[in-house]
């Protein structure tokens, strides 16, 4: 369980760093971007796989995206970024892209589909994973962002 | 002239500002950090500013203490790269300013030369998007197999997108194209019979291209109430998933593999 953990942390933090690398971040950012990213995808990963906590996926968004905002607003006057630029980059391991292009692929099998039965299912795969998609996105933003508005002081002060 | 003691109008205040405005909003800033930079330097020079964010347009009006007199501007918000480095170097701009450490002429010399200052290598990115990918497969439970698969499927397609939107190719047409590429190279585990995980493979050959920061972008202004601008980018970025898809769908067709 530890290694696999580890494991995850490690394919998160270097699949953060090459997403984040599309957003041109400063260079200072992307240490940082990788730490935020390892904690938040493997505590998410603990959240649902480890025995005897089992959570649902969206919750375990949730809870992984507030404590790595948390970790950002008190480290981004350490990197003296603003918080988002090293917090949204460690969030997009994070997104749900499966689920996304899975219930456009939903939407347009149920618009081919004959017959009752057949457009039910796909209609339920569009239905289910969009509505699993954007629960998670809405839910990530918000954890995260909740530490921000909080400590508003902390984080719109970063770069000064 | 001594810059820090020279009284600014509304006029040359306001032109700056909303040039600085569309910058920002341009290279990926919330529309909160928008707000909260642009008032912040125009209290440093004793103006306010009140401003209304649209989704292609930043209209301002600047004003002085007793609103004798004003001025207006309507800027069309560029839309160049996302770049997460001008955001920060602006935003440390607007503080310098705040602060008193420089005045209105040296604020507009450096806002000049952040934005025109060149992004980060492009075969490195190219490279760390690459991997990136790659390790995403792993996450995704992916063998090794389909990692090597994902890593080159990212390599073409992430190279295609760099080289269209290079030529001034719609973003919507290069992600249709950079998916469907994507997924056909994805597909090779699939069609050979290689490794454990072809599925996973041809699944995460494509989700580099998942616009990411447009949709945190859009519901961080969802929470502070900018519903417009987070309704546009929202809707930007669920077009742009749209093309993936579309895109991924004819790869999967030609190589002849359902979704489902």
């Amino acid at each position: 369980m530890l290694l696999q953990i580890l494991q995850d942390a490690l394919f998160a933090a270097i699949a953060a760093i090459g997403f984040s690398a599309i957003s041109n971040p400063p260079k200072r950012a992307y240490f940082y971007c990788a730490l935020l990213a390892a904690v938040g995808h493997s505590l998410r990963f603990v959240l649902m796989q480890a025995p005897g906590i089992g959570w649902h996926i969206i919750v375990a968004s949730v809870v992984a995206a507030f404590i790595i905002g948390v970790l950002a607003v008190f480290l981004s006057p350490k990197v003296k970024t603003p918080a988002e630029t090293c917090l949204f980059p460690a969030l997009l391991p994070m997104i749900p892209g499966i689920y996304a292009y899975k219930s456009f692929g939903g939407l347009a099998m149920s618009i081919l589909a004959i017959g009752e039965e057949s457009f039910n299912h796909y209609f339920y795969l569009f239905a289910y994973n969009g509505l699993t998609c954007l629960f998670i996105l809405i839910g990530m933003v918000t954890g995260a962002t909740i530490p921000i508005f909080l400590f508003k002081n902390i984080s719109f002060r970063a770069t000064r | 002239m001594d810059s820090t003691s020279y009284s600014v109008t509304s006029k040359e205040l306001c032109l700056f500002l909303s040039r600085y405005a569309v910058f920002l909003l341009g290279c990926g800033a919330t529309c909160i950090r928008l707000e909260k930079n642009v008032r912040r330097m125009a209290h440093a020079f004793g103006k306010d500013v009140e401003l209304t964010i649209m989704p292609r347009h930043v209209h301002m009006t600047v004003y002085g203490k007793d609103k004798n007199e004003m001025f207006t501007s309507i800027d069309t918000v560029l839309h160049t790269a996302i770049s997460f480095d001008i955001n920060t170097r602006l935003s440390e701009l607007s503080w310098e300013v705040a602060d008193r450490k420089i005045g209105f002429f040296e604020a507009k010399e450096r806002f000049e030369s952040i934005i025109s200052s060149r992004s980060g290598n492009r075969w490195v990115v190219l490279l760390l998007v690459s991997l990136a990918n790659a390790s995403f497969c792993r996450l995704f439970g992916g063998d090794w197999v389909a990692m090597l698969m994902v890593g080159i499927a990212t390599l073409a397609g992430f190279y295609l997108k760099q080289q269209l939107l290079r030529r001034g190719f719609d973003a919507r047409v290069t992600v249709f194209f950079c998916a469907f590429l994507s997924s056909v190279l994805g597909a090779t585990c699939a069609l050979y019979g290689w490794g454990t995980t072809p599925d996973i493979a041809i699944g995460t050959s494509v989700l580099y291209l998942v616009p990411g920061i447009p949709f945190l972008n859009s519901f961080s202004d969802m929470i502070y109430s900018h519903y417009i601008c987070a309704f546009s980018r929202f809707v930007d970025a669920l077009i742009l998933t749209g093309c993936l898809s579309v895109g991924l769908c004819c790869g999967m067709l030609l190589m002849n593999i359902g979704m489902f």
